[in-house]
């Protein structure tokens, strides 16, 4: 059976991860690999075994035929090459955020439409094993009802040697509405979708904690209402430790994941029976699972298990729905709502 | 000689601009446009730049008879390292190949040999390292960063000098990775009677400017130590006596075979995919800490000099505790 074929068109960090990624899967043959650097383009070739490299990506898309064209450039270049690409009646999956204006995701998602190409946004936090199991429980109906959803961020960005706070080189994600957590607000933001639906409204404060960086705002935090339930999300570029939580409240049971650290998962229901003696069975239950998930995460790292978990299945997914015609794996409406929603967070503007 | 200094606000930089102002050069130096004011006012052209994103690196080289390019990233993830190390030389090369200037001294690393391969000497005909990546960042940007350099070089005919220095020490720099490493107040150095490929900052500088100032060094490639007979526990012992701290030595067998025990636990659990620290990675663990000697020959055959410091002069400029009762610490490096 012929292997699919795929190419990567930016070289830096996250393109690595792809390339780890499709590695592992052993489906995807990657026919090239292109940067802006010509060093960056050879480097990643050699190390992936990738055939062909490139510092021109209108040369790549004319020369080769991909079925799936990865964008894993900065933000600022998705919209001119994913656009080209599906000018080219080519498949693209790009990184996140996949435009940083609204309006050029609507171009795009036109485009796409038009040529009957497949537009992915790599939301892989999606896919993530935590993220997999809260599902689990809340399909099931072990958390009941949802009452309410938290996604909080805790990231350094304000340390001595991060290079968001670069000011020799500025990063490239200061150019988003809302800088730096503009970058990550797409994580928010499909997270929150899946629980909330569609969104009635959004509030958010945007604080400024240290005053001499180059970041318009390090601190977060908003709420947004849907129409299935409401999220309280926040980012922090000050707290500490580094940390993705995502605890959510249901009827019958809360559950908490850190998705920096899987498969870490605690979980409190409501038990019957002597109320002290239900807390005591709690705080067992819940010190096994903190005991178990933390070796387990240890272990995980020690296999060299990419910390981009649900990377792999983000990727398989899009590559299977093409391989099978079926349609992608987060329709384009929903790819749309979530832009919708993020832009929605950076144009609500109570700043303290 | 009106002479070019990328990396000029770094250790190493300050001092090689330092030192072509002694030889009466003029100086153009490149700084990054966060670093601090250097104190070189009105004996030195500074230029504020990062070769990562200056769009106008070419009015650089103009006037200019040679470059030393020191430009590179110590810390920082491998992706950080690659973009400031081997992305920053392409950019800045490739400024280079408008101008008229022929003459670039490079200073790479010890780290591109393979040290597996390095049998009782490490000298400039040991093997490079041919598959650079399961090392660390600073590896893999080293080796990218010396391909660029040799084949921009190659291709446009460039008198190159390429200047591979061991362990680059001096004041405020005296924690090296040959040492071992450091776990509050104890030193955990392996193989105590391990050879130290040692390059203090002022000998260093002193070789670059050399090596830019003499012909005879065009088209060369050299390694760069202060001597090679200093052995780890003298260094150790020295820098714990001014600094504190308790020394624990482990022998280098036993430190390789505690990491070729962890490399061969980790392959029967995880396979190829498993992931160990640094000091406990073989290749890695090698490439710190391996008892082989360290040739100097080539720099005093070629070009008869030999370092204007030795071990105890060095330690004297680098370590605070040993100056001059009233002198503050880092004024007389």
């Amino acid at each position: 059976m012929r292997k699919l074929a795929g190419v990567l068109i930016g070289c830096g960090a996250i393109a690595r991860e792809h390339l780890i990624a499709l590695a592992e899967l052993g489906t995807v043959d990657v026919a090239a690999v292109c940067d802006l650097s010509a060093a960056r383009a050879e480097a990643t070739a050699e190390r992936f075994g990738v055939a062909k490299w490139y510092t021109s990506y209108q040369k790549l898309i004319a020369e080769i035929r991909p079925d799936l064209v990865h964008i894993t450039t900065p933000p600022s270049s998705h919209f001119s090459i994913a656009r080209d690409c599906l000018a080219a009646g080519l498949n693209v999956l790009c990184e996140k955020p996949l435009t940083v204006e609204y309006s050029e995701f609507v171009a795009l998602k036109e485009l796409a439409a038009t040529n009957g190409c497949l537009l992915m946004e790599n939301q892989q936090f999606r896919f993530h094993s935590s993220m997999k199991r809260i599902q689990h429980l809340v399909s099931s109906g072990s958390l009941g009802d949802i009452l309410e959803l938290q996604i909080c961020i805790s990231l350094n960005i304000m340390g001595a040697e991060s290079p968001y706070i670069d000011r020799n080189a500025p990063h490239f994600s200061l150019t988003l509405r809302g800088g730096v957590i503009g970058d990550f607000l797409p994580h928010i933001a499909y997270l929150a979708y899946m629980f909330t639906g569609p969104v009635n409204d959004v509030r958010t404060v945007w604080k400024k904690h240290i005053p001499d960086t180059p970041l318009t705002s390090d601190e977060f935090r908003g709420i947004i209402k849907g129409e299935r339930t409401t999220a309280y999300v926040s980012f922090s570029g000050n707290a500490q430790p580094n940390a993705f939580l995502i605890r959510v409240v249901g009827t019958l049971m809360r559950v908490e994941a850190n998705l920096f650290e899987p498969p870490r998962l605690t979980a409190k229901r409501l038990r019957p029976g002597e109320p002290a003696l239900a807390t005591l069975v709690d705080g067992i239950v819940e010190a096994r699972d903190v005991l178990w998930g933390t070796v387990a995460g240890f272990c995980r790292k020690l296999a060299g298990t990419s910390s981009y978990d649900g990377m792999r299945e983000s990727i398989a997914k899009t590559y299977r729905a093409l391989e099978l015609r079926q349609p992608q794996p987060i329709a384009l409406n929903e790819i749309n709502e979530v832009a919708l929603l993020v832009d929605r967070l950076t144009r609500s503007d109570l700043r303290l | 000689m009106k002479v070019l200094v990328s990396g000029a606000g770094g250790f190493l930089g300050r001092h090689v601009v330092d030192r072509l102002c002694e030889r009466g050069h003029d100086v153009r130096a490149i700084i990054r446009p966060g670093s601090q004011e250097p104190p070189w006012r009105g004996r030195v052209e500074v230029l504020r730049a990062d070769l990562r994103v200056c769009d106008d690196l070419v009015s650089s080289f103009d006037g200019v008879d040679a470059v030393i390019h020191l430009a590179a990233a110590t810390s920082g993830s491998e992706d950080v390292q690659f973009a400031s190390t081997v992305v920053g030389t392409e950019r800045f090369l490739e400024a280079m190949t408008k101008s008229s200037v022929k003459r670039l001294v490079h200073v790479s690393s010890l780290v591109v040999y393979d040290w597996r391969r390095a049998r009782t000497i490490m000298d400039e005909e040991t093997p490079l390292l041919g598959n650079p990546y399961d090392m660390g960042a600073y590896t893999i940007a080293k080796i990218w960063q010396e391909r660029i350099v040799s084949r921009v070089s190659q291709s446009n005919s460039w008198n190159l000098t390429t200047v591979r220095p061991g362990f680059i020490w001096g004041a405020r720099h005296t924690q090296i990775a040959g040492m071992g490493r450091r776990l509050g107040k104890i030193y955990i150095m392996f193989g105590p009677f391990t050879r130290l490929p040692l390059c203090h900052v002022k000998n260093c500088a002193d070789f670059l400017v050399t090596a830019a100032e003499m012909s005879e060094s065009a088209d060369t490639t050299f390694n760069l130590i202060d001597g090679d007979q200093i052995r780890v526990w003298r260094y150790v012992i020295e820098h714990a006596r001014r600094s504190g701290g308790m020394v624990v030595p482990v022998p280098y067998r036993m430190g390789l075979g505690i990491a070729y025990l962890a490399s061969l636990t980790s392959r029967i659990l995880f396979g190829k995919k498993g992931k160990l620290p640094s000091l406990v990675t073989p290749r890695r663990f090698e490439s710190q800490f391996k008892p082989i000697r360290f040739s100097n020959r080539k720099v005093t055959k070629v070009l008869k000099w030999v370092p204007p410091f030795d071990f105890d002069e060095c330690l004297r400029l680098s370590f605070p505790s040993t100056r001059k009762a009233g002198v503050p610490p880092g004024t007389n490096d």
